[in-house]
């Protein structure tokens, strides 16, 4: 007999009971690991969730039960709220204009940085503050007072003799206050573009020297087709945070959405149905829609992307 | 050296010049308004309007004592409170975080890319979605007007930003020093608490700060949660006085909105570096 003979070829019903076992136990302590997330996941997101979605049929004032209504919220909010439409093209001007904006902010000054600039880790730290400090109400207090009637912004303009409107109480121009607020915190995505631009090789621009491309020619023929990749997800990001835009709305209107619902962000509009109102299932149906316009956005610039993000590979 | 070359080398510090003065340039228009409200808060209030100057005419400390006793509540108690999330969120993210990461990063178990497929698709969720039943739900638990509704959510891993973020890192620790740790007899929780946290902690201080600096600076959840003034955050203080008093004394707003940045200031001096590092490897939004 050999003794790879006495190695068993089957392998024992208690070892198999055994192995089983211990696949379990393995499985329990990988649970465990995840019991944090998942407990929070079932509890605090796809509970919530679908409860919302019901919520969303219902109407639901948080002193009695939810009365189910049927399709009637969405009915009232497509055919018969101005305010909602009103809001819908608040918010997509605002995504429309702040978003493209702050994007070809943060491209130009990454490619700037990304000729060898001496200094570069300081500038890329004074960029990238505001980023950092835009969300705070301090800052919407500062952009409030920046662009009042005798506030900074005005000073500056009188420099060159130009009376500037009061901004912020201007319903024509107060949404283009928080248009700038967004482009100032360039910072975040110029960081991204900067790492993207790291990952172009150096010799593609040499052989397009050599072949005599000029640099307009280089940037759209080179740089921009090997960072659609960032592009892409610079864009994504930035145009959800965008939908979701509230605070800065908030503080600069105190709460309204004025002057004249100039800055009624649609999720400035659906907290005031949901918590000043206690249209609670009215405000679901909102959300609802908020959800399906950002999934459909984000689902169709998938399936474009295609056509237009070139990735490596 | 050749002439054309020498030329070349004078076009390109001519440019690298006019780059300087561009982001200069740039620089200086986007921390003005940063550094005057700094200078503003030390001026008396006729100072404030109409005036772009860097330097107080006069220099007071008055706005800072006015602004921080200025409403019923002292922005000490809103600063403590503020205080008291933001640590508590860090612990609760940090510990379930990186829970989940490792679970996602390392081990196998039924229904591992089903979960995690869940747990990035929260990602994209608007958090509009959830508010109005997990208010409701913390209503019923009789959580509302407390911490509880911003603090516990953390613990159960609900910023899925950070699981992924701690998935990447855990994912780039060779897979060996796992190996020669379970050939030691070592199991998960032994490999994830003396291979893994040990070498995250560049991963795990990305996490920290940046939960840190949400936190604090998160004005929807305390706005929907906190009722009394006596549990007000610094943003929610903040709000009051812009309501209250702010119109009439700016200064004393201008102080008090100093003082609610000092800490993100504060971290961003000492962290930078990270907090850089961290978006460009993740994409955070910052």
């Amino acid at each position: 007999m050999t003794t790879t003979a006495q190695i068993p070829l089957t392998i024992s019903e208690p070892e198999k009971r055994s192995r089983r076992r211990g696949s379990l136990s393995r499985t329990l302590v990988s649970y465990s690991f995840l019991a944090p997330w998942l407990i929070g996941f079932l509890g605090l997101t796809l509970g919530p969730t679908l409860a919302s979605l019901y919520l969303s049929f219902t109407n639901f004032d948080l002193l009695q039960d939810p009365q189910f209504i049927g399709l009637a919220n969405y009915q009232r909010i497509v055919t018969n709220d101005v305010k909602f439409w009103h809001s819908m093209q608040v918010t997509f001007t605002y995504v429309v204009m702040a978003v493209p904006l702050k994007l070809a902010f943060a491209l130009g000054l990454a490619m700037v940085l990304n000729r060898g600039i001496a200094g570069l880790p300081l500038y890329r730290a004074l960029f990238y503050l505001p980023s950092l400090l835009g969300a705070s109400v301090a800052i919407a207090v500062l952009w409030r007072q920046l662009f009042a009637k005798d506030g900074l912004a005005n000073v500056a303009l009188g420099l060159f003799g130009i009376e500037g409107p009061s901004w912020i109480s201007d319903p024509n121009y107060s949404l283009y206050t928080l248009v700038l607020l967004s482009v100032w915190q360039f910072g975040s995505p110029m960081i991204i573009f900067l790492a993207g631009l790291r990952q172009i090789p150096p010799d593609v621009y040499e052989a397009a020297n050599i072949d005599g491309a000029n640099k307009v020619q280089q940037f759209f023929k080179i740089t921009l087709p090997l960072l659609t990749p960032v592009v892409f997800f610079n864009g994504i990001v930035q145009t959800i945070d965008a939908f979701k835009a509230f605070t800065p709305a908030f503080i600069i209107s105190e709460g309204t959405g004025g002057p004249i619902d100039s800055t009624l962000f649609y999720t400035l509009y659906l907290y005031q149905e949901g918590f000043a109102y206690f249209r609670m299932g009215y405000a679901s149906a909102l959300a609802w829609i908020l959800l399906i316009i950002i999934a459909s956005f984000t689902a169709f610039s998938f399936l474009t992307s295609r056509y237009w993000v070139h990735y490596n590979d | 050296m050749t002439d054309a070359a020498a030329t070349t080398q004078n076009v390109g510090g001519a440019r690298s010049l006019l780059y300087h003065v561009i982001l200069c340039a740039v620089s200086l228009v986007m921390l003005y308004p940063l550094l005057w409200m700094l200078a503003s808060s030390f001026k008396p209030d006729d100072e404030i309007f109409g005036n772009a100057s860097l330097w107080p005419d006069s220099f007071t400390i008055d706005a800072y004592i006015r602004g921080w006793s200025g409403l019923t509540v002292s922005f000490g108690t809103f600063f403590w409170n503020s205080l008291v999330i933001a640590v508590l969120s860090v612990i609760g993210n940090v510990i379930s975080c990186s829970l989940a990461a490792y679970a996602f990063a390392r081990l196998k178990f039924p229904l591992k890319n089903f979960w995690f497929a869940l747990m990035l698709g929260t990602l994209m969720l608007p958090y509009h979605v959830t508010l109005i039943p997990q208010y409701v739900l913390f209503l019923n638990l009789d959580w509302v007007n407390t911490f509880l509704p911003l603090v516990v959510p953390k613990f159960l891993a609900a910023d899925a930003f950070f699981i992924f973020l701690l998935y990447q890192f855990f994912r780039g620790i060779p897979r060996e020093l796992d190996e020669a740790a379970i050939i030691d007899g070592a199991g998960p929780w032994r490999i994830f608490w003396s291979v893994m946290l040990p070498l995250s902690v560049p991963a795990l201080a990305t996490a920290a700060i940046f939960t840190f600096i949400w936190t604090w600076d998160d004005f929807f959840g305390p706005l929907i949660y906190l009722n009394d003034a006596s549990q007000y955050t610094v943003q929610l203080g903040l709000r009051t006085f812009v309501d209250s008093t702010g119109k009439s004394d700016w200064s004393a707003l201008f102080a008090m909105s100093v003082v609610a940045l000092i800490p993100v200031l504060l971290f961003f001096g000492i962290f930078q570096r990270l907090l850089i590092e961290g978006i460009a490897t993740t994409g955070l939004k910052g």
